[in-house]
């Protein structure tokens, strides 16, 4: 046999031997990315003269508010399915303090509110946790801003503006995403 | 026969994986080989290659991963195999795609030492690394992940897609010594890439918050040309890379060197340095930045109602003052990735005369032994492959090659290729790591080259 012919023979064995395993890129379907991220919050600390205003009256609860406009993008029940809301508390004050945390629409309309956190007099190591499921507080998805207000748990005793102790509040959130490739 | 259809039944028994371009490298005096090292010697009067299908040269390469790890009809979950991939992986594990095909080729003897060759050929060269950090974000998130610092360094990858047009001289310059050059005018259609990255992102335990994010000494850069036009559109039509792919706007420059040495009559040293050149991006160019460190910790409330703050648009500003993001169209350089190769070969074995294009006779062996290195200059560092190789001239009009290289994707990977010569026709064709084609889906890497040329003695 000519030398050629022995090659074409061997190139058409190994052309014939040849083949690939099966693949399905329709997998890709199933794709669903699934990243926790946690970012930080809002924190605050706070003393008494917090509660003063510019005429030196006492005020029982005090409040602040922002935008979260960049999130607002993200909070869509396709993207976001599930939201954990840490905060860490410190009270030193005398009496107990009750936060609020609610969610507000661009009309300035409340959407959604957590459960009141109340904390008693002088805790110095609270931790709270709240689970949202998106799915069945869709109030979320409209919001555009978060509030936070304190209010002082009413002794009958004044508050001294000077008093030094503070409470400290920290917060984070978690954000369990789900999304499709 | 039966002894060699026996080896390739007990390799393809064996899962090897890999190679490049090694099996043309100064192989049966083809005029592609001119390609690899211009001071390759020559016997022939002049050639010319068929147009489109001179020379076909195609290779993919995978390592850390295979299509079957992901795509496999297992049965199980895509999530869960995209998980045990990207734990598998490291930051030098890398994807890479390269092809070129040869539009028109030809050559001639200009005087009896010197061979003049030409042409023109389209290429595509992509190298991207797996950036392991980024693809553990995306997919994991950053909650289990605290004190982790998140690296844009991995951020490595480059794609061109240009068209060569190419002359070289090889030059006869005694019995021992073979000299050539080649001038390319490289015509880039598309440019896409990323290096020198630097920045982290890092979660950690705050002291103010519960947890505080530094994104630290950022510098990141993507630059494109060919991509989008000047009204920053994305550019989408084929015939128009196409058409850049020749005398295009975006220009550049380069230069191969080789030289063949016979240091005894058996033995034979040969080498080259290939595109040591760049491109000059000039038009279509769209490069986005961003540098510079940023912390947060979250918003700290005032309570001051006398003086409502704007948090968000304070972090906002922030933000965009401390770690500045933007577009350019500023022009800028891209380097090619030069290549080396070097040979050492040992002919043995019967002796024997073929005519050359001067009607005289050069004598050669039937057997050659030796050894190659190959090497391309990548972002990240040098990818080397060393090769072992057997050539054996069957008939005066038909020679073999096989060789066993060891590269970046495996430490064994067998290749062959051939060269017969049909009157005036030239057909040629190399198979590298051709054990991986009894499953193409689990190959690490692919290569092959194919052509005609027309060659007159």
């Amino acid at each position: 046999m000519k030398p050629l012919n022995k090659i074409s023979i061997l190139l058409c064995l190994f052309v014939f031997n040849s083949c690939y395993e099966s693949l399905d890129f329709k997998q890709l379907d199933a794709v669903i990315l699934k990243p926790i991220l946690t970012s930080a919050l809002i924190h605050f600390t706070v003393v008494p003269s917090h509660f003063f205003d510019s005429a030196g009256i006492q005020q029982n609860s005090i409040s602040d508010i922002t935008n979260i406009n960049g999130l607002q993008n993200l909070l869509t029940e396709e993207y976001i399915v599930k939201l954990d809301f840490n905060a860490e508390i410190k009270n030193e004050l005398d009496r107990g303090v009750t936060f609020t945390v609610a969610f507000l629409n661009s009309n300035s309309h409340v959407v959604h509110t957590f459960t009141p956190i109340v904390i008693g007099a002088e805790v110095l190591n609270y931790t709270y946790l709240e689970e949202v499921e998106i799915v069945f507080n869709r109030g979320l998805l409209d919001s555009n801003k978060v509030r936070i207000t304190a209010e002082l748990e009413n002794t009958g005793v004044p508050l001294d503006s000077n008093d030094i102790r503070e409470f400290v509040f920290k917060s984070s959130v978690t954000l369990y995403i789900e999304s499709s490739f | 026969m039966k002894k060699f259809l026996f080896f390739l039944l007990i390799l393809s028994v064996v899962k090897l994986t890999s190679q490049n371009k090694q099996v043309l490298f100064n192989f049966a005096e083809l005029p592609q080989s001119l390609l690899l090292n211009p001071g390759t010697e020559t016997n022939y009067k002049f050639h010319f290659g068929v147009p489109l299908l001179s020379a076909f040269s195609m290779e993919f390469g995978s390592s850390g991963m295979v299509l079957t790890d992901l795509f496999a009809l297992d049965h199980k979950d895509i999530n869960d195999k995209i998980s045990t991939v990207l734990n598998a992986l490291s930051t030098r594990d890398f994807v890479k795609l390269h092809s070129q095909i040869e539009i028109i080729s030809g050559g001639f003897r200009l005087d009896p030492k010197t061979y003049i060759s030409f042409g023109l050929y389209n290429e595509i060269d992509m190298i991207g690394y797996y950036p392991k950090d980024v693809f553990t974000l995306v997919n994991e998130g950053n909650n289990a992940r605290l004190n982790q610092s998140f690296s844009a360094s991995q951020i490595l990858f480059k794609l061109d897609v240009l068209g060569v047009i190419h002359a070289g001289v090889s030059r006869k310059v005694s019995d021992q010594l073979t000299l050539g050059g080649r001038f390319k005018i490289y015509s880039s259609a598309l440019n896409i890439e990323s290096s020198n990255n630097t920045g982290t992102f890092t979660t950690v335990l705050g002291t103010d918050n519960i947890y505080k994010h530094y994104l630290t000494n950022i510098n990141i850069n993507a630059r494109t040309s060919g991509l989008f036009n000047s009204d920053d559109e994305l550019i989408d039509e084929p015939n128009t890379y196409l058409n850049n792919t020749f005398f295009g706007d975006n220009l550049g420059i380069g230069f191969d060197f080789g030289v063949t040495y016979h240091i005894s009559p058996q033995l034979e040293f040969s080498g080259s340095i290939l595109d040591i050149g760049f491109i000059s991006h000039k038009k279509n160019i769209k490069n986005t930045t961003a540098k510079g460190s940023f912390i947060f910790d979250g918003i700290d409330f005032q309570f001051d109602s006398d003086n409502p703050i704007d948090y968000w648009g304070q972090i906002d500003a922030h933000f965009k003052e401390q770690l500045p993001t933007g577009d350019n169209q500023e022009s800028y350089v891209s380097w090619r990735p030069t290549k080396l190769n070097v040979a050492l070969k040992y002919s043995f074995g019967e002796r024997r005369s073929k005519i050359c294009y001067d009607n005289t006779y050069k004598d050669f062996y039937t057997d050659a032994l030796g050894v190659q290195l190959y090497s391309v200059f990548r972002p990240l560092s040098p990818q080397l492959a060393l090769t072992a190789f057997y050539q054996k001239s069957l008939t005066n009009t038909l020679q073999t090659k096989v060789t066993y290289t060891v590269d970046d994707f495996s430490y064994a990977n067998i290749g062959a290729g051939f060269s017969a010569q049909f009157g005036k026709v030239n057909l040629y064709g190399m198979l590298d790591n051709i054990l991986e084609y009894s499953n193409l889906s689990s190959a690490n890497s692919l290569s092959l080259q194919l052509g005609i040329n027309v060659i007159f003695n």
